[in-house]
């Protein structure tokens, strides 16, 4: 029977990657380090031209790093809520503003430099100038921070990051589908509308949504979110802005016991999830286009990093942090890994230049194990 | 003593004070229902000298081994004046003000306006005692009346 068979070794290979991503992370956990990298090295292992390469279950991780896309996204708009997305807009703009303006614009200079589209300078942007808050929020509790005074200011310089993803993927959505200046400026004013819909909903209605979907059961309420979400995504598809920023907005849109309990009962099927989309970032590029970017993939992260630990110093300073404490701050805002990824995979599967995977790739390697190393080195 | 309450987005709450000693102390309550406790370091204030993690069943088992003072602290809340209300506890002493008389012969409420509500005799409390009722030395009042009515009732009653 052809069918099972070939039902057979998309099980096997699906078997094989899923313990590939469980040994890269027991690895990842024995050196202390994030398994982001890892996971996008054992990517490149298994990718195209290598002897181990994937046959058959290509097309389930593809649908699987869909998926991942949609998790990691709807979690990230649950991790706030929306007092304090409310209180970050009203206490922190001007950190906000200037982490954004640091960050994303080595990034776009250097697209530019390279000679790329605007389209994929503002992806690059976005790349350098969103810090990893998954390796970040880890990182902060094993090293014993939680409880410094300087951790405050790095959290809420990670909430501004999270309300300006939520107006800047809208507008990748848009820039993407390359439309003319006339429909984009529509279609951005749309998103932005969507988005601050979303926002207002979720300040003044959330409660009322959320008890709509709340159960007591976890299996009715994982069925429930996870339905919404896959069904908001892919309509936001459909409606050319992308399901990562459907999936984003739904996570917003949930607030109270329901977020708490989503966030718990998710979290797990995100890693899974979120473990294939990492590989099959990896498999989709070619090794051999890697070492052309290596020289500008180092030389952003070594910006990057310089731009942000003088974001996270700057912040520190502000808020009347001793010199040990901006140190900290400023090793804390480094790591780059999840976000910086999903923004590089919207640019891929949209097609645009060819090396902006591999330099996505070789930049989240460098600063994720390199920030994770500089939060250690300060303590 | 000052609770100085900072939100940490993603996180929970901290909550942090000086104790009369000096130290610096906080508490993290987190989302998931765990706390840390957190002892500030002298040389950097910005920083943790130690953290303990705590699940939500054994910071309950803290608060318990706490408890005792903070029982007190209660009472000790009630004491206060409430918009001119003043609630006291006053220890009867043997000899001295009504011990070994009824709560009708010292007059508590025709001189000084505030009343006997309760008396706590050992572990029995005895609430709304009538002014043919007995006191005995080593119980324990409880008057409720104005700030001055009540200043006058514990010189009657405590002599």
């Amino acid at each position: 029977m052809i069918a099972a068979s070939g039902a057979s070794t998309v099980l096997v290979e699906l078997g094989a990657v899923l313990l590939v991503l469980a040994v890269c992370g027991r690895i990842a956990a024995r050196f202390a380090l994030p398994s982001i990298p890892l996971y996008l090295v054992a990517g490149l292992l298994l990718g195209e031209g290598s002897p181990i390469a994937l046959q058959a279950s290509t097309d389930f991780i593809r649908i699987g790093a869909d998926l991942g896309v949609v998790l990691l996204l709807l979690l990230l708009g649950i991790e706030y809520t929306p007092a304090e997305l409310s209180r970050g807009m009203r206490t922190n703009w001007r950190a906000g503003i200037v982490d954004f303006a640091a960050n994303a614009l080595p990034g776009v200079a250097a697209a530019l430099l390279l000679g790329w589209s605007t389209v994929a300078a503002v992806l690059l942007g976005g790349i350098t100038y969103i810090t990893s808050s998954g390796i970040v929020a880890k990182l902060l509790s094993d090293l014993g921070r939680i409880g410094n005074r300087e951790t405050p200011i790095v959290l809420s310089v990670l909430v501004m990051e999270d309300i300006v993803m939520a107006l800047y993927l809208p507008v990748v959505g848009v820039l993407i589908v390359g439309a003319t200046v006339v429909e984009g400026s529509i279609a951005v004013a749309l998103a932005l509308a969507v988005v601050a819909v979303a926002l207002v909903v979720s300040l003044r209605l959330g409660t009322k949504v959320s008890r709509l979907l709340d159960s007591t059961s976890p299996e009715l309420l994982l069925l429930t979110l996870l339905g919404a979400t896959f069904l908001v995504a892919g309509l936001a598809d459909k409606a050319k802005v992308s399901a990562a920023v459907g999936a984003f907005l739904v996570g917003v849109t949930l607030s109270g016991q329901i977020a708490e309990r989503g966030r718990e009962l998710l979290a797990p099927i995100r890693d899974v999830f979120g473990g294939l989309f990492f590989i099959f970032f990896g498999l989709q590029i070619d090794p051999a286009d890697l070492p052309p970017v290596l020289v500008p993939a180092v030389l952003l992260a070594v910006v990057g990093a310089a731009t942000k630990a003088g974001t996270g110093w700057w912040a520190a300073r502000r808020g009347g942090i001793g010199k040990p404490g901006r140190r900290r701050a400023a090793a804390a805002m480094i790591p780059r890994g999840e976000f910086s990824i999903v923004i590089a995979g919207i640019g891929t599967a949209a097609g645009l230049e060819r090396d902006l995977g591999p330099l996505a790739a070789c930049f989240v390697l460098v600063l994720a194990v390199g920030g994770s190393l500089a939060m250690r080195f300060t303590d | 003593m000052e609770l100085f309450e900072t939100p940490l987005p993603g996180v929970g709450v901290r909550y942090e004070f000086t104790s009369a000693a000096g130290d610096r102390l906080g508490v993290v309550v987190r989302r998931d229902g765990r706390r840390d406790l957190v002892l500030y370091d002298e040389a950097d204030p910005d920083a943790c000298r130690d953290t303990v993690t705590l699940t939500g069943e054994e910071s309950a088992a803290l608060v318990e081994l706490f408890g005792g003072t903070r029982v007190t602290e209660r009472v000790a809340d009630l004491r206060q004046d409430i918009e001119g209300l003043s609630i006291e506890w006053i220890n009867l002493e043997p000899g001295r003000g009504l011990s070994g008389k009824t709560i009708g012969d010292g007059r508590i409420r025709t001189l000084t306006g505030a009343s006997v509500v309760a008396v706590l005799r050992g572990e029995q409390s005895i609430p709304g005692p009538g002014p043919d009722f007995v006191l005995e030395a080593g119980d324990i009042t409880v008057v409720v009346g104005s700030v001055p009515g009540v200043q006058a009732a514990q010189r009657l009653l405590a002599g």
